[in-house]
C-alpha cells in the first residue's frame, strides 16, 4: 500500500448546494446512502467527501482562482475562458484560428505521435533501401535516390515502415500522410477529389450525361473511404435538397417571400406576369422529394461483411498484432480509409497521431468579468501576465501528524486516537479570524470520530518577514497580552489541550485535531435497514474529514484591494467586514485493516 | 467549406443534367427550361440567409451520446474530432495524481473485485430508479469540457448545439443532459436528432433496418421515410460480452489451477477473478465470432436468403472447421498471481456465441429482453407491414461497438437469412402449424378453390366488339392516362429501388448523419430554447404531434412573421419523440 500524504482538498462554493447532504433517499448507489439519511435531522448540510458527486466539486488550493472584485473562489467549473493563442505542443509553432477551422485541431507540420507509445515519433532518412521487402508500394522503388524516409519512434523503435509507409520528402509530412493510405496505398485527398468532381461537371454541362459513367456499386463503392463518402453523400443531398427546393418550396411557401434577391420570389414574379402558367406546372412537379442515394457516386455504399480475412489474420498475429483500447482511443479519425469496423483492432492499421493541438487561455470571472487569469501572449513564454491564485487570498491547511509519540507515520490503527497538527497560513496582510466546523463522527460507511480541539482562532496578518526577526519581543509581548499563548505549544508540554492553540508564529497557528479512527471491518449483521455490507472500496480506507472553514476579516472601506494597506495597528474609521466560508477535505491517512 | 456560393451552381448543374434523360422533357425541371431562374443556394428553408450566416453558424457543436462515450465536434465535418470515453479516472478529483505513483495500479485499479464492474465506465443506465441525476449531470459537465478543451479548442462562449441520442432515452436523463448543457455550457438553443434517423440520413438512404449492438443493449429500430416506425430492443449487447468474456477466462484459468469453477447464477458477479478493463480489452481484441453454421456454403453464394445453392463446399470451407488446433495466448495481469492463458482459438467465440446468440437454446425459452439478437431482427422485421418490411430488409445497417467484433455482422445476417429460409415471413410457428402445412388433402383443397375461381370468370370469348375495325378489349386496350398518376410519376425516381432481398449497407455513423443534417440546414422537429427550459423544464414540451412544424418554418420567413410568430403562441416546442410523458 502506497504511504499517503496528507492532503487538503477545498470545495468551490459554486457547486451545487444538493452536493452537500446526500439527501437522496433512493440513492443506493451511493455507499454513503444510509449514514446520509440518518444525518438528515441534525445536520442536513454537511458535506460528505465520499458522495461520488463530491469529487467534481473539490480542487486543491493550487487549482483555484480568486476573483478580487466579487471577493469569491473562482474553480475551473466556475471561469469564463477565452482562448489567447493556438499551438503545437511539440513544435511550439502558433496555429491561426483560421487554420483551425479548415485543417482541423491537429498539428499539420510535421509534428507525430507514436501510435504504441506516443513517444514523438522523428524523420529519419532511409538511406539504403535494404530491406525492400518491407516496401508494399510499387512507386516507392521508383522514388529518388535521396532515399525516401520514415517516421521513427527514438523511445520504443515503433517505425512508419510497419505500417507500409515511407515519405518521399522529409518535411510536410502531414500532407504527404494524407495522401497515403496504410501499406503506402495511395489515395485522393479531399481537395483532390473536389476538382475532379468539378472536371466531370463541366464535362456533364458539355452535353456528356454522368449516368454514361456509372460507377457500379460493387466495384467502385467498396474503395469508398469515409471522407469521400460523407463528401460524396452531402454532395448528394445538397443536389436532391436544391431539386426539392426548385420544385416545390418556390410556388407554395413565396408567398411569405419578400426577398427580391431570392431566385425563389424572381419566379414568382415572373409568373405573376406570365399569368400563372408556371406556377402551375411547378406546382405539378412538387412531389418529386429526395429520392435515395444509389450509387458509390452518391454516397452509397454496400457493407462488406465478409471478415473471414480478418479473423485469419487474428488467428495469425495473436494477441500481440492487436492493440490495447488505449492505443486505439489515441488514434486520430481515420477519415482515408474504409470504415474499418472491427479491422481497427490491428497494429498493422495504426496511423501516426498528429500532435493535437492546444490552447493557452485567460480567465474571466463569470459574473463581474473581470480578468482574473492572463497568460502571455506569446507560446514559448510560460509566465502569466494576470493570475489571481486563491492561494494568496485564503488560509493554507498543512497538516502533520503530531511529532511526540503515537502512531506511525503511514498508517492510522483502528479505535486508537491519533492527533494531527494543522498548520493554517494566512497570505493576506489583515489578521484574519478562522473558525473550524467538522461533523463530530465522518460520514461514510466507517464512521470515524472527530475533535477539533480548537475551532476558533485568530492569525496574524502576513506582514514583513523582517518584522518578526527585529520585533520578536514585541511580538511575544502582544501575545501575551492576548493571553493566548502562555500554557501551550511544543515548548509547553507537548500535551494538546482543548481550547488551546498549539503553536503560532509571525502569519500562522497551528492546532491539534483529535481523531479515533474506526474500524474497517464491514458491518456484519445488519440491523433493520439494509446496510452496506459490501467490501472494502476503493479509498474507503482513507481517513478524510470534511471540515467548514469560514474566515473573516476587516479591511479599510476604501481600499477594495485586499491586502493593500497594512493596517494592523491603526485602529481606526469605517472597517469593512468581509468572510469567506467554505468547505474542505483533509486526508489525514490510511486506516491500517489489521 | 464547399458550400460557398463559388461551388454550389456546379453540383445544382450537374445533378439537373442528371436527372433529366429519366425525366424525359426538360420542362420538368424547374430550374432548366421554365423561366428565369438563378442556380439555387443548396440550403433549404432559409431563403433570406444570406451566406455568410453560413460561416457564421460554422461552429455547431454535434454531441453524439453513447452510454459509454461522447462524440463531439462540428457540423460539416465528416467524423467527429474527439471521443470521449467515460472512465474512472475520468471521475477522479481534479489535482488527484495518484494514479501515476508506482504500485496504486495494483492496488486498486487492477484488482478485479470491490468495483462495480463496468458501471463506473457508462455515464448513465437506463434503469433510472438509482440514478443520481446529478452525478449523471457532473460527469457529462467534465467530459464535455474536456472534449471542448481538447479536441473542439473553443472557449466557454455560447453555442448552439445538436444532440444526437438514442431514441429510447428515458425523459429523467433526457432532462438532466439538457439542463447540464443548458445551466454549464450556455448554449442558446438545442436541436435533437435520434441517432436511428441520422444513422440512415448518413447511409444515404431513406429507410433502414437499424441493428444498434450497443453497449447496455442491442436496439433494433426500423426507419421507414426517416421514420421510426418500430423498435425493439434485447440485453444482449457489449456489457454482455465483457460479462461472458470474464466467465469463460475464469472457467478456463480455474481449470488451468485444477481448481473447479462454479459459475453460480448467470450474471451475478460476486466472485470476479479479473478485472473489468482486462476482460473488455481482451473482447474488443481477441474475441471474434464463428460464422453461422448453416449457411457456411450459402454466404459465399449470393447471400440471396431464397436461393438455396450447394455448390462446391469443400472450397468454401471456412478456417474454423479446419482440424489444426491453433492456439492463442493471453496474458492476464490482473489475475492473481498474473499469468499468462493458453487458449485454443474457438474457445474466444464462446463469449460471443453466448452473449448474442446461445443458439442451444430453443427459440421459445428465452423471455421478451434477452431475445437472441438474430431472432430480434427477424421478429422485428415480421413485425412490420409487409412493404415496409421488403424496402427495410434490403437495407440493414449494422453500428454500435459490437459491431467491431469480427464476424459477428456477418453471422447476424446469415442467421437472420437462414430464418427467413426456414420460415418465411409467418408470424405463426410451432408443431400444429407444421402439421397443418405437411396436410396434404388440406393443402390441395385450398389450392383447388384457390385456383378455379378466377379460371371460372376469366372466359368469356364474345366479350371484344369490333369498331373501327380494332378489336377493343381488356387485353390490347391502351391503358386510360390518370393525370394525377402521371404528374405523381414525373417527380418519381424512375431506377428501381431494391427490395425483397437480404442486403446489408454501411453508414457513416449517426454523428455524421446529424452533421450532414445540420450543415444543410434540415430543420429538427425538436429544438429548445435556452429560456424556455430554464423556465419550465422538461414539463413545459408539448408532444411532437402538436407542435406544427411548418408554423415553426414560417416564423423564420420574414421580419413580420417573426413579430408574427412571437406574439402568437411560439412558446410552443417539443422533445419530438423523447417527450412522450
Amino acid at each position: 500500500m502506497a504511504p499517503l500524504t496528507p492532503y487538503t482538498f477545498i470545495q468551490c462554493p459554486c457547486s451545487d448546494p444538493s452536493t452537500l447532504a446526500s439527501s437522496r433517499p433512493a440513492d443506493a448507489s451511493s455507499p454513503t446512502s444510509i449514514s446520509g439519511q440518518e444525518r438528515d435531522d441534525d445536520d442536513g448540510r454537511t458535506f460528505d467527501p465520499r458522495a461520488p458527486r463530491s469529487n467534481y466539486s473539490l480542487y486543491p488550493l493550487e487549482y483555484l482562482l480568486y476573483c478580487e472584485d466579487c471577493h469569491q473562489i473562482r474553480c475551473p467549473r466556475c471561469v469564463s475562458e477565452e482562448i489567447v493563442t493556438y499551438y503545437c505542443p511539440n513544435c511550439l509553432f502558433e496555429v491561426p484560428s483560421s487554420n483551425l477551422k479548415s485543417e482541423g485541431n491537429r498539428c499539420t507540420r510535421s509534428c507525430f505521435q507514436c501510435p504504441i507509445c506516443i513517444g514523438p515519433l522523428g524523420v529519419t532518412s532511409l538511406e539504403k533501401p535494404a530491406d525492400a521487402n518491407l516496401l508494399a508500394a510499387p512507386d516507392n522503388a521508383a522514388s529518388p535516390p535521396s532515399g525516401p524516409y520514415i517516421l521513427i519512434c527514438s523511445y520504443c523503435n515503433w517505425s512508419s515502415t510497419e505500417i507500409g509507409i515511407q515519405f518521399d520528402k522529409p518535411n510536410s509530412i502531414h500532407a504527404q500522410l494524407a495522401k497515403m493510405r496504410n501499406g503506402g496505398v495511395t489515395r485522393l485527398t479531399a481537395k483532390e477529389r473536389k476538382e475532379k468532381r468539378r472536371e466531370a461537371a463541366a464535362q456533364s454541362g458539355t452535353g456528356v450525361p454522368p449516368t454514361a459513367a456509372p460507377t457500379t456499386t460493387g466495384g467502385d463503392g467498396q474503395d469508398l473511404d469515409v471522407e469521400a463518402q460523407f463528401a460524396n453523400l452531402k454532395h448528394f443531398y445538397q443536389g436532391q435538397l436544391a431539386d426539392a427546393n426548385a420544385a416545390g418550396a418556390s410556388s407554395l411557401s413565396s408567398l411569405g417571400d419578400l426577398g427580391f434577391a431570392s431566385p425563389n420570389s424572381l419566379s414568382r414574379i415572373m409568373s405573376i406576369y406570365t399569368g400563372g402558367s408556371l406556377h402551375d406546372k411547378k406546382a405539378k412537379t412538387r412531389v418529386g422529394t429526395m429520392r435515395e442515394a444509389l450509387d458509390s457516386d452518391e454516397g452509397f455504399k454496400l457493407a462488406d461483411l465478409d471478415e473471414s480475412g480478418a479473423i485469419e489474420k487474428l488467428h495469425e498475429e495473436g494477441y500481440d498484432g492487436t492493440v490495447s483500447s488505449e492505443q486505439l482511443s489515441n488514434q486520430p479519425p481515420n477519415v482515408g480509409e474504409v470504415q474499418l469496423h472491427g479491422r481497427s483492432r490491428f497494429a498493422s492499421e495504426l496511423r501516426p497521431i498528429p500532435y493535437l493541438l492546444r490552447t493557452k487561455r485567460s480567465k474571466r470571472c463569470p459574473i463581474c468579468r473581470h480578468i482574473i487569469s492572463k497568460p502571455e501572449a506569446k507560446v514559448q513564454t510560460t509566465r502569466f501576465r494576470i493570475r489571481l491564485v486563491a492561494g494568496s487570498y485564503i488560509p493554507s491547511i498543512a497538516i502533520r501528524p503530531l511529532p511526540g509519540g503515537g502512531p506511525p507515520p503511514d498508517t492510522l490503527q483502528p479505535l486508537r486516537p491519533a492527533q494531527f497538527l494543522l498548520t493554517f497560513k494566512n497570505p493576506i496582510f489583515e489578521t484574519v479570524k478562522v473558525t473550524l466546523a467538522s461533523p463530530a463522527t465522518t460520514p461514510g460507511r466507517f464512521a470515524s470520530k472527530v475533535t477539533v480541539l480548537c475551532p476558533q482562532f485568530e492569525i496574524d496578518a502576513n506582514t514583513d518577514v523582517w518584522d518578526e526577526a527585529l520585533n520578536k519581543d514585541g511580538d511575544k509581548e502582544r501575545r501575551r497580552r492576548k493571553g493566548e499563548d502562555s500554557g501551550s505549544g511544543p515548548a509547553g508540554g507537548g500535551q494538546a489541550e482543548a481550547g488551546k492553540i498549539w503553536e503560532r508564529g509571525r502569519n500562522w497557528v497551528s492546532i491539534v485535531v483529535e481523531v479515533v479512527p474506526a474500524s474497517l471491518r464491514p458491518p456484519t449483521i445488519s440491523f433493520g435497514k439494509k446496510e452496506d455490507t459490501g467490501p472494502l472500496r476503493e479509498d474507503e480506507d482513507v481517513l478524510e474529514i470534511p471540515m467548514f472553514v469560514r474566515v473573516e476579516w476587516e479591511v479599510d472601506a476604501g481600499g477594495d484591494e485586499v491586502g493593500s494597506v497594512p493596517s494592523k495597528d491603526k485602529d481606526k474609521e469605517a472597517k469593512e467586514k468581509r468572510e469567506l466560508a467554505y468547505w474542505c477535505v483533509l486526508g489525514l491517512g490510511r486506516v491500517s485493516q489489521g | 467549406m464547399s458550400a460557398t456560393p463559388v461551388s454550389t451552381p456546379l453540383p445544382h448543374r450537374a445533378l439537373a443534367n442528371l436527372r433529366s434523360p429519366g425525366g424525359g422533357s426538360g420542362g420538368g425541371q424547374a430550374g432548366g427550361g421554365s423561366g428565369p431562374s438563378t442556380p439555387l443556394r443548396p440550403i433549404n428553408a432559409s431563403t433570406f440567409a444570406s451566406p455568410s450566416t453560413l460561416r457564421a453558424e460554422e461552429d455547431l457543436v454535434i454531441i453524439e451520446f453513447g452510454t459509454r462515450k461522447l462524440l463531439v465536434g462540428f457540423a460539416g465535418d465528416p467524423v467527429p474530432r474527439g471521443c470521449i470515453w467515460l472512465e474512472p479516472e475520468q471521475q477522479r478529483r481534479v489535482g488527484d495524481f495518484r494514479a501515476w505513483q508506482t504500485g496504486f495500479h495494483d492496488d486498486w485499479r487492477r484488482r478485479a473485485s470491490g468495483k462495480r464492474w463496468g458501471r463506473d465506465h457508462e455515464l448513465w443506465q437506463y434503469d433510472v430508479r438509482g440514478v443520481d441525476l446529478g452525478l449523471v449531470g457532473d460527469k457529462l459537465e467534465r467530459a464535455l469540457r474536456e472534449a471542448f478543451t481538447k479536441y473542439l479548442l473553443i472557449d466557454t462562449r455560447p453555442r448552439k448545439m445538436v444532440c444526437v441520442l438514442p431514441s429510447g432515452l428515458p425523459s429523467p436523463l433526457l432532462s438532466a443532459t439538457l439542463d447540464t448543457l443548458f445551466s454549464k455550457f450556455q448554449a442558446p438553443t438545442i436541436s435533437l436528432l435520434s441517432s436511428p434517423a441520422t444513422l440512415t440520413v448518413a447511409a444515404g438512404v431513406r429507410s433502414a433496418l437499424i441493428v444498434d449492438l450497443g453497449w447496455t443493449e442491442t436496439v433494433v429500430t426500423s426507419i421507414y421515410e426517416y421514420r421510426e416506425v418500430y423498435c425493439s430492443r434485447t440485453v444482449r449487447g457489449g456489457r454482455l460480452l465483457a460479462e461472458q468474456t470474464h466467465k469463460s477466462l475464469a472457467k478456463r484459468l480455474a481449470q488451468l489451477r485444477g481448481e473447479s469453477y462454479d459459475e453460480g447464477p448467470d450474471s451475478d458477479f460476486k466472485g470476479e477473478v479479473l478485472s473489468f478493463e482486462e476482460c473488455e480489452d481482451i473482447a474488443s481484441r481477441m474475441v471474434w465470432c464463428k460464422p453461422c453454421r448453416d449457411s457456411i456454403t450459402a454466404q459465399h453464394a449470393e447471400g440471396l436468403p431464397t436461393v438455396q445453392e450447394h455448390d462446391d463446399e469443400p472450397e468454401s470451407h471456412v478456417p474454423s472447421s479446419d482440424p489444426r488446433p491453433s492456439m492463442v495466448t493471453v496474458p492476464l495481469k490482473s489475475s492473481r498471481p498474473p499469468t499468462s492463458l493458453e487458449l485454443p482459438q474457438d474457445a474466444l467465440t464462446e463469449p460471443c456465441e453466448n452473449a448474442f446468440f446461445e443458439t442451444h437454446y430453443s427459440y421459445t425459452s428465452f423471455d421478451d429482453h434477452e431475445l437472441p439478437v438474430h431472432l430480434l431482427v427477424y421478429r422485428s422485421l415480421l413485425q412490420l407491414p409487409m412493404d415496409v418490411r421488403a424496402i427495410c430488409m434490403s437495407r440493414i445497417i449494422f453500428t454500435g461497438g459490437c459491431a467491431n467484433v469480427l464476424g459477428l455482422r456477418q453471422r447476424i445476417f446469415d442467421e437472420v437469412s437462414s430464418l427467413v429460409r426456414q420460415r418465411g415471413w409467418d408470424p405463426v410457428q410451432g408443431r400444429c402449424v407444421a402439421e397443418l402445412r405437411a396436410n396434404t388433402k388440406l393443402k390441395k383443397r385450398a389450392t383447388r378453390q384457390a385456383g378455379s375461381a378466377p379460371t371460372g370468370v376469366a372466359s368469356h370469348p364474345e366479350e371484344g366488339e369490333e369498331q373501327d375495325g380494332v378489336w377493343h378489349d381488356a387485353a390490347n386496350s391502351a391503358p386510360e392516362v390518370d393525370p394525377v398518376e402521371e404528374q405523381l410519376k414525373k417527380g418519381a425516381d424512375k431506377r428501381p429501388r431494391v427490395q425483397g432481398e437480404m442486403r446489408a449497407i454501411e453508414s457513416l455513423g449517426g454523428w455524421s448523419g446529424a452533421s450532414i443534417l445540420t450543415q444543410l440546414k434540415v430543420g429538427t422537429i425538436a429544438t429548445v430554447d435556452r429560456e424556455l427550459w430554464l423556465q419550465q423544464g422538461a414539463a413545459g414540451a408539448s408532444k411532437a404531434s402538436e407542435v406544427d412544424s411548418k408554423t415553426l418554418q414560417r416564423q423564420s420567413l420574414g421580419a413580420g412573421g417573426l413579430i408574427r410568430g412571437a406574439a402568437a403562441g411560439s412558446n410552443q416546442w417539443t422533445l419530438g419523440v423523447w417527450g412522450a410523458t
